[in-house]
């Protein structure tokens, strides 16, 4: 068995060149949700992927195969290659069940396999299914519908969080009459805010796909949450007024016959001295909080960037601004006040906040 | 065993058949094909047959009309032809119609709608 070395790069191509080859092994995608291409002598004989359910979570989930049966078959079967075979020789299924079973399960963990433009693949030659060859796909016919099963899509509802987020269907339906087909109904009663589309497909044994399709189309009607926008760039940026010097309540007030450099009356002196606070020009103009370019008085020598307390219990409390190079807009933050940028999660944090507020909700 | 290959061999050798094929409805997707298809283009006849299928069973409400009824199959006519659509139903999770094209002439719509019948039948059922 020969491994080619893992890189990045189209699965749709590496298929497409694996079965110009004629060669029979494995194409693996890495990635998410991932998935694996089986190939004897250049012609597709099953795909999987964890966002598709394979043919035996479609049989067994529909009731089609007790579990039994199925694992009979597996225990049988795998080491040879020939559960399928067994099944249909055993009696369990027929030729025609079994072979569009398959089919629809190749197409379907191929779109989630071969869909993603760029990811890490690789080819181990050799390796075949536990299935067995029950159908021969022509590799670029699986090539051609990936692709128009991605256009469907976003002609549908051109929003790919709705593929992956859990499911959440909005409290209020957004009209005052909505019509549901079937598929969709089943989707509705069995969204809890946390089953993915994946394990929705799972749970009622449906293809992955047109589980995706039925909640796209529900999201172009506004029946399920979309997923908030997650800004670009690290969360949590700690905003440069949080350290150093903090009198955000009351905007900086000049009194027409102050210092050139701007004054800000605390909060205490406000309360103590109301009138100069009060006949201030509106505070709906506030002066620039940097000193005033014009040639003033020799300004004081820089202020300490902390605050002495003393100053704050005088007659006139003065805030200076700390004194900081102007940025230019959109620059970065200078590294002490910016903080270090907390890890970016993979949206771990926010399932795991929704889990813990379905628990207090339930609690309640 | 009869096979997808099989069934549609067998649709062929419906008198007047044209060409066959079994269609996933939800994607507009060819499973397997045989002969002609209108416009010698298989992939575009099964997406327009995937959008009739839609509109009879989830657009148009002839389906719901009762309860637990359910779609059998299409028959759409032309000047020069018959179209049967006749739905396959598995247990297991899969939305297939098997289309059959037949010459107006040389078919018999009674004889191949039973055949259809029989065939998506067997196809599905021990």
């Amino acid at each position: 068995m020969t491994v080619t070395a893992t890189r990045t790069g189209s699965p749709g191509h590496l298929l497409t060149q694996v079965a110009g080859e004629r060669a029979s092994g494995v194409l693996v995608v890495g990635g998410h949700p991932g998935g694996a291409v089986f190939v004897l002598e250049g012609r597709v004989i099953y795909a999987e992927s964890p966002a598709a359910p394979g043919v035996g979570e479609l049989l067994t989930a529909s009731g089609r195969l007790a579990a039994r049966t199925w694992q009979n078959a597996l225990d049988l079967g795998t080491s040879t290659a020939r559960v399928g075979r067994l099944l249909v020789e055993q009696g369990h299924l027929t030729q025609g069940e079994l072979e569009l079973c398959v089919l629809g399960a190749i197409y379907d963990a191929a779109y989630f396999a071969l869909s993603p433009a760029s990811a890490p693949v690789e080819f181990l030659a050799g390796a075949t299914h536990w299935l067995g060859p029950v159908v021969h796909v022509d590799p670029a016919a699986v090539d051609r519908e990936v692709n128009r099963r991605v256009r469907l899509l976003d002609e549908i509802f051109p929003d790919a969080r709705v593929d992956t987020s859990p499911v959440a269907p909005v409290p209020r339906p957004p009209r005052e009459r909505v019509t549901l087909t079937a598929p969709q109904w089943e989707l509705l009663v069995n969204a809890d805010g946390q089953r993915t589309p994946a394990d929705l497909a799972l749970l009622l044994g449906r293809a992955g796909y047109a589980t995706i399709q039925e909640l796209r189309r529900m999201a172009a009607m506004g029946l399920i949450e979309l997923p908030e926008v997650r800004p670009e760039g690290p969360e949590l940026v700690r905003m440069p007024r949080t350290r150093g010097t903090a009198v955000d309540v009351q905007r900086p007030v000049v009194r027409p016959d102050g210092p050139a450099v701007p004054v800000i009356t605390g909060a205490r002196a406000a309360a103590a001295v109301p009138a100069p606070a009060i006949v201030a020009p509106p505070p709906s103009i506030p002066p620039p909080p940097e000193p005033a370019p014009e040639p003033a008085p020799e300004p004081p020598p820089d202020p300490p960037r902390h605050w002495p307390a003393d100053e704050t219990s005088g007659n006139q409390p003065v805030y200076r601004p700390p004194r900081l190079a102007r940025r230019k807009p959109g620059a970065r933050l200078p590294k002490e006040l910016a903080g270090e940028s907390p890890p970016v999660h993979q949206g771990t944090d926010e399932v795991l906040l929704k889990r813990i507020r379905t628990a207090l909700r339930a609690l309640r | 065993m009869p096979g997808v290959d099989h069934c549609l061999q067998e649709a062929m050798a419906i008198p007047g058949a044209v060409g066959a094929s079994i269609v996933d409805y939800t994607t507009g997707f060819p499973v397997a094909t045989t002969g002609a298809a209108p416009n010698s283009d298989h992939e575009a006849a099964a997406a327009g047959t995937a959008d009739v299928v839609q509109a009879a069973n989830s657009r148009a409400l002839y389906v719901s009309a009762l309860p637990h009824d359910l779609l059998e199959d299409l028959i759409i006519t032309t000047a020069a032809g018959y179209h049967l659509l006749r739905m396959l139903r598995t247990d297991f999770d899969s939305r297939l119609v098997l289309y059959l094209w037949l010459d107006r002439v040389q078919g018999n719509l009674a004889v191949a709608r039973r055949r259809m019948q029989k065939l998506a039948d067997e196809l599905v059922a021990s």
